[in-house]
């Protein structure tokens, strides 16, 4: 929820303040994620590898793994997603509070990968809205880790002034699809997902084409 | 590798070439595999409601059985000592489509005798009944749903007839009859509107619930008749 | 340490008889009627979001106070339509769903279909390639049982079991990677014979991870052992007996600890089991802690076979020399027309099956694995079934878990070592 008053923190051009202020708290969210994982398959056991001693998320401020929707930051959501979980998924993502940000681990919460089936969700981003896809059957543990970091670039891109219109989320949506029907069927074409590889990606600001600036100190 | 000069071609004569095969599937005479003894014993038990044996992959025997008769003869290659089936490896059917009736398909495995037998029941697509085993194997309790949740064959007496793997009101039929198609009857849209529509805390079955309320956690609006539903996309 | 000082060291939980069986012990300290408040129960919805149910498996729990009165699980919330995407698939296409279902075994369950898929259309695989499978499939019984080691520590209170596991999982993941490519969806398999040849080293690599990990285990079980608490937690809990284990179909692990021996690479051999040398450790309560016994005795009779099955591994081709099933080297491919042809039309046509069924099961690390394959002559499965040996195992926990309390359950959930992706298919 983004103060809409006018002032310091309003919709006016940043000032010096807002821009510190920004800063901080940007460096403050972006250091201490904490991940809900939200994971049903083989990317599980990767997300778990993550977090393990070898590749240890811990160092990059997602010590605490939020089993709890309410506690989290980020929704990683790894695995396939059938129709029958789906109403479950937009539950916790319902749960959350804001911020929160999400990330679709793998082909199958990305695209539904090779199961185009009658049972299988064609892509998480129908149902919450992600903020960053990570390819991969499943991705390693370094794709895990660089798709967080990419959320942190994102959050460090944040401001307070704008933070209303980045994050703005209908609460009238609530167990709502995110996607349209007209979406839904564009998404999930008669020939699979494979060849509309158009996403719902709006909501993607982050243009990180190469390695993500290091963290700041 | 090529010895340097020789001619790369001179290679490739060698080893069998896809030309040289004859037809597939094994033109091999079958290697006369030995006489089951627990055909034998049901044949001279049941007499007619052993409608067929067959020998497949080389040495598994096979028995189609009448299926009004599956519990008599099941419980029989159970509990008779020189039968003796107590593992019910697995429980399962096979629809070769066009029409053709449903197989349900019994693995049997006894543990002391280190044999195993392969049961089957035909039933025709106008009567999917079958009585349920899952007296005999409490295993069957599930696996038994799950054929009815996947094919729709009715198992007469089961304790707990729900679906198992669709969700509890999925109306889109048999998943893995031969006529439901791989994606499903409804578009991607309705079948995701359908899924967001479900209330994870609704699908209580009634013996679980006992005389209990529902307990709603969080109210999802439910609104059957918005028919054009605008949903922010976030752009 | 108060671990160690003597009142706190049990050996076996004093509320079990001689004989292991579990005596009643009186509940109520004061000897009093049951007072009116117990007669509500509680329902407890436990899942299919929830870190202990191992995935996205749902526990319905009727509760009176903390004991467990009823257990009704609901599945299908990861269920993936493999069976029905395998009949759009050829035979060979379907080897990359397989490893997609038990993710924490895959190479097992690569190997095992193909065996179906061979023994169906009467392959015989090369030597080099028997041994090659029994290889990655004792790799990953183990593979499996560190991840069941680690979850279910992690379920009974011990984080640091799991980080051990897991260091030695990576070294797995690094012999997957070197197989084949990927570190959990091998795909390694194809019908009469392997993706590839064993990498240059490979060997090595396996032998030395089987060197390593004695030391891991040894640490783990010192660690869980004669460890008061993680006896407290798992003796006569979820008991079993051997009669009730075989109607249930409990297979693996979970049926060997209530006693009965049935282990299909004794009872069934296939790819000579019965020329290496190891045992089917067998427990005698039936309880969890016994589970826990017999799977770590069974990770170190893996070991045994792995080491033989190394030191036998004979040379020669990896591949059947059949044309109609093999792919024809690169090679060939590319300097005759005949074998590009032929690779063109194995990999467009596939390969045809004869139109039986065929039904062959191996022990997977959570249980009997069958695989049930019917052909009808074309290069598709009509139907292809899996026998999932946690959806048979999991269909128990009811029966396991009444009468213990709330805690308990998620321990004998641990016990089962179940894998959603499997149980939903």
């Amino acid at each position: 929820m983004g103060l809409d008053v006018p002032g310091i923190f309003g919709t006016g051009s940043p000032t010096f303040l807002t821009t510190k202020v920004d800063f901080v708290v940007n460096w403050a969210r972006r250091n201490s994620l904490w991940p809900m994982p939200f994971g049903t398959a083989c990317c599980a056991i990767e997300m778990m590898a993550s977090a393990a001693s070898n590749y240890d998320l811990a160092r990059f401020g997602m010590e605490r793994m939020s089993f709890s929707p309410r506690q989290a930051d980020v929704l990683i959501c790894a695995g396939r997603v059938p129709y029958k979980l789906a109403p479950v998924l937009r539950r916790i993502w319902d749960q959350m509070m804001q911020p929160k940000w999400c990330i679709s681990m793998g082909a199958c919460a990305s695209s539904g990968g090779v199961f185009d089936v009658y049972s299988m969700v064609q892509g998480i981003d129908t149902i919450v809205p992600v903020d960053v896809y990570i390819p991969g059957c499943p991705p390693r543990p370094e794709g895990l880790i660089y798709g967080l970091m990419m959320v942190q670039e994102k959050i460090s891109g944040e401001s307070l002034t704008r933070h209303a219109e980045l994050r703005a989320e209908d609460p009238d949506a609530a167990g709502k699809p995110r996607a349209g029907d007209a979406q839904v069927r564009d998404l999930t074409g008669p020939f699979g997902n494979s060849t509309q590889q158009n996403r719902l990606s709006g909501l993607v600001e982050t243009d990180a084409t190469e390695r993500p600036k290091d963290r700041l100190p | 590798m090529n010895k340097a000069g020789s001619n790369p071609f001179a290679m490739v004569d060698e080893g069998p070439k896809p030309s040289d095969a004859t037809v597939f599937p094994e033109d091999a005479p079958e290697a006369a595999s030995a006489p089951h003894p627990s055909v034998e014993a049901l044949r001279d038990h049941f007499g007619d409601a052993i409608v067929a044996h067959e020998v497949c992959a080389g040495d598994q025997h096979v028995v189609y059985v009448d299926p009004a008769r599956n519990v008599e003869i099941l419980s029989w290659l159970k509990a008779d000592p020189g039968q003796h089936y107590d593992h019910l490896a697995d429980l399962t059917a096979v629809d070769y489509g066009g029409g053709r009736p449903i197989q349900v398909v019994y693995q049997l495995w006894s543990i002391p005798h280190k044999r195993a037998l392969r049961v089957k029941a035909e039933l025709p697509l106008s009567e999917l009944e079958i009585e349920s085993v899952a007296g005999l194997w409490r295993c069957a309790d599930w696996l038994e749903r799950e054929v009815a949740d996947m094919f729709g064959v009715v198992f007469a007496g089961h304790p707990d007839p729900r679906r198992i793997l669709m969700p509890e009101n999925y109306a889109e039929g048999y998943p893995l009859r031969k006529d439901f198609p791989l994606r499903g009857r409804f578009s991607r849209a309705e079948q995701t509107r359908r899924a967001l529509r479900q209330n994870p805390e609704d699908d209580y079955f009634p013996a679980e619930m006992g005389d209990r309320e529902p307990q709603l956690v969080a109210s999802v609006a439910d609104d059957e008749d918005d028919e054009s539903e605008e949903v922010n996309h976030g752009d | 340490m108060a671990t160690e000082s003597a009142e706190y060291a049990v050996s076996r939980n004093p509320e079990m008889g001689p004989d292991g069986s579990l005596v009643p012990s009186p509940m109520d300290p004061f000897d009093a009627p049951e007072p009116e408040l117990g007669s509500e129960t509680m329902l407890v919805n436990v899942g299919p979001q929830h870190p202990a149910t191992h995935g996205v498996l749902r526990l319905v729990v009727e509760l009176d106070g903390e004991t467990v009165v009823k257990v009704i699980p609901h599945i299908g919330y990861l269920h993936s339509s493999f069976e029905k995407l395998g009949e759009y698939r050829t035979w060979n296409q379907v080897v990359t769903l397989t490893d997609r279902m038990d993710y924490l075994a895959p190479l097992i369950y690569n190997c095992a279909y193909v065996m179906a898929v061979e023994k169906l259309m009467g392959i015989e695989v090369t030597e080099r390639c028997k041994v090659t499978r029994v290889i990655c499939m004792e790799m990953d019984r183990i593979f499996s049982h560190l991840l069941w080691l680690g979850t279910w520590s992690i379920d009974i209170g011990a984080f640091t079991p799991f980080l051990y596991a897991f260091q030695q999982r990576e070294k797995v993941y690094k012999l997957h990677e070197a197989l084949t490519g990927a570190r959990i969806t091998t795909s390694a398999t194809r019908i009469g014979g392997m993706m590839a040849d064993l990498p240059e080293g490979w060997t090595d690599g396996v032998r030395e991870f089987i060197d390593n990990l004695p030391a891991t285990l040894d640490e783990i079980d010192g660690l869980l052992k004669h460890n008061a608490i993680h006896i407290g937690r798992t003796q006569g809990i979820g008991q079993i007996s051997a009669d009730d284990a075989v109607n249930h179909g409990l297979t693996g692990a979970n049926l060997r600890a209530s006693g009965v021996p049935y282990d299909v690479r004794k009872d069934r051999p296939y790819y000579d089991y019965e020329t290496y040398d190891f045992e089917v450790p067998i427990g005698c309560h039936g309880d969890c802690y016994d589970r826990y016994l017999v799977r770590m005795e069974e990770m170190r009779q893996s070991m045994l076979i792995l080491r033989q099955a190394l030191d036998r591994l004979p040379g020669g081709p990896m591949d059947v020399e059949d044309p109609r099933i093999s792919l024809p080297s690169k090679t060939d491919c590319m300097s005759d027309m005949e074998s590009m042809i032929h690779h063109f039309k194995l990999i467009t046509d596939g390969i045809p099956a004869p139109a039986e069924d065929c039904w062959y099961s191996v022990e997977g690390s959570k249980g009997e694995l069958g695989m049930y394959v019917v052909g009808d002559g074309g290069p598709k499965p009509v139907r292809w079934r899996i026998r999932p040996p946690s959806f048979v195992n999991l269909s128990a926990i009811a029966a396991l878990s009444e009468g213990h309390l709330m805690a308990d359950l998620i321990v004998i959930n641990a016990s089962l070592d179940i894998v959603l992706g499997e149980i939903d298919r």
